[in-house]
């Protein structure tokens, strides 16, 4: 049901991150807004939406790469998975659970996407890309993550009203 | 209801894995190319309010008239600075060779010479591209441009900017898009001459977006500020395209060459609209010998 929200906004936050936020630096660096918006709504909604969500978001990131497709999905769904799993509910309240999984969740995520295109032949820099793309995004993704729990939140709302 | 639906996760994951695996032999181009048609008309739109939204936010008159000034003023100035290094190309360089060669001659009275021309096949830019955004994988340098190949864009096309500056060469392509790897990518490696010394080399993407000229050879006298450009070698760019500047140079003597980081001639960041030189082809020996 939240996928006649959801796949719009997922397409958009991707374009979003295209046109947008790649020309823009904060602390060096930038967030990572699907990854945000894909574990914020695993947290709120749980595994299987979550990783639905994941799927997509990383299939709209893939169309708007220029490298191997695929990469964003894999690593978005994975990360989804870890971010969905029931021992994540015991690390305490909402707002603790979902400011550790948008900083780990994008660490990971970044991992999970470093390590694929190392294996597929890529020259990746591990400490540049930690220093320069991951540290602040994952730092960014956490300062973020409040508003997208907002955003987010009414939009589960609603689809609880509708279902 | 939870429990029934358990195996969500793993087909997912199974599926996103399938995804990279078919990827590689094009089994998913149609589907790729499909959901291409849905996101391209986003991309642009998207790029197009984001435009004019920059646009209103500097709408005070002054700073607008004043921002199309300096806007002209560099304009003015890239092109009167592409079109020297363009004309010193073509003809002080040239002057340059052919009094060598005349020299050559005179010293050399003996020896019949015949002249012959480096033939190039003409590069005819056409189908000129707005740039909409930048690759979403944050570890690659690529940009994304509103024509694909709908209007005849191939994977492996050069594309310049403005002047006859390399931008890079199309790495994918679906109807409404393509995908540019630019020349700072860390997967990129082109055939370089320093412009006034004609000292050969290989320029090669940094991973921090600088562009580097290696395999210099240990005996070649460097000069800063001295023009890069393509040599052509290799058949994969047209010959004379401008790379950067040169900016500094090390050489240690345990290394075989010496290496020199270049200024890049454009800024990735300002980027607007590029050309893609759509018949570009390297003469085959075939083709030099029909001449």
């Amino acid at each position: 049901m939240s996928l006649y929200f959801g796949v719009p906004i997922l397409m958009l936050s991707a374009v979003l991150q295209s046109v947008v936020i790649e020309n823009v630096e904060i602390f060096g660096g930038r967030p990572d807004l699907v990854l945000l918006l894909v574990i914020t709504w695993t947290i709120i909604r749980g595994l299987n939406e979550g990783m639905i969500w994941g799927f997509i978001g990383g299939l709209c990131c893939d169309l708007l790469s220029g490298g191997d497709f695929g990469l964003w999905t894999i690593s978005l769904t994975l990360a989804t998975f870890v971010a969905g799993q029931p021992w994540i509910h015991t690390l305490g309240p909402t707002s603790m659970r979902l400011a550790l999984m948008s900083t780990l969740g994008t660490l990971l995520g970044h991992t999970i996407f470093l390590s694929l295109m190392s294996m597929r032949g890529s020259p990746v820099n591990i400490a540049q890309a930690y220093a320069h793309t991951v540290g602040p995004a994952a730092l960014l993704n956490f300062i973020l993550s409040p508003f997208a729990f907002i955003f987010l939140v009414w939009f589960h709302q609603r689809s609880l009203q509708r279902g | 209801m939870q429990r029934s639906n358990q195996w969500i996760p793993y087909v997912l994951l199974v599926a996103a894995l399938l995804l990279l695996a078919f990827h590689e032999t094009g089994i998913l181009s149609p589907l790729e190319s499909s959901l291409g048609f849905i996101i391209a008309p986003v991309e642009q739109l998207v790029a197009n309010i984001t435009d004019s939204l920059s646009k209103l936010l500097f709408n005070v008159k002054d700073v607008s008239d004043l921002q199309q000034q300096v806007a002209k003023l560099e304009q003015d100035n890239e092109a009167l600075r592409i079109e020297n290094i363009r004309l010193r190309e073509q003809y002080v360089v040239e002057n340059q060779q052919l009094r060598e060669l005349l020299n050559f001659q005179s010293e050399n009275p003996t020896y019949s010479t015949v002249g012959g021309d480096i033939v190039e096949h003409g590069c005819e830019v056409f189908p000129c591209g707005q740039v909409l955004g930048k690759d979403t994988n944050p570890y690659l340098r690529y940009l994304i441009i509103n024509i694909g190949s709908r209007a005849g864009i191939a994977v492996g096309m050069p594309v310049v900017s403005s002047g006859a500056a390399l931008v890079g060469r199309i790495a994918r392509v679906s109807p409404h898009l393509a995908y540019v790897r630019q020349i700072n990518d860390t997967d990129n490696e082109i055939a370089a001459l320093l412009q006034n010394s004609r000292v050969s080399g290989m320029v090669v993407g940094k991973s921090n977006g600088a562009l580097l000229m290696t395999e210099i050879l240990p005996d070649e006298e460097l000069r800063e500020n001295e023009i890069a450009i393509t040599s052509g070698l290799g058949g994969l760019l047209p010959k004379g395209l401008i790379l950067g500047q040169l900016e500094s140079h090390t050489y240690q003597e345990a290394e075989l060459f010496q290496e020199a980081v270049l200024r890049p001639a454009i800024d990735f960041h300002r980027l607007e609209t590029v050309l893609v030189i759509t018949d570009f082809r390297h003469p085959t020996i075939e083709d030099l010998e029909a001449e």
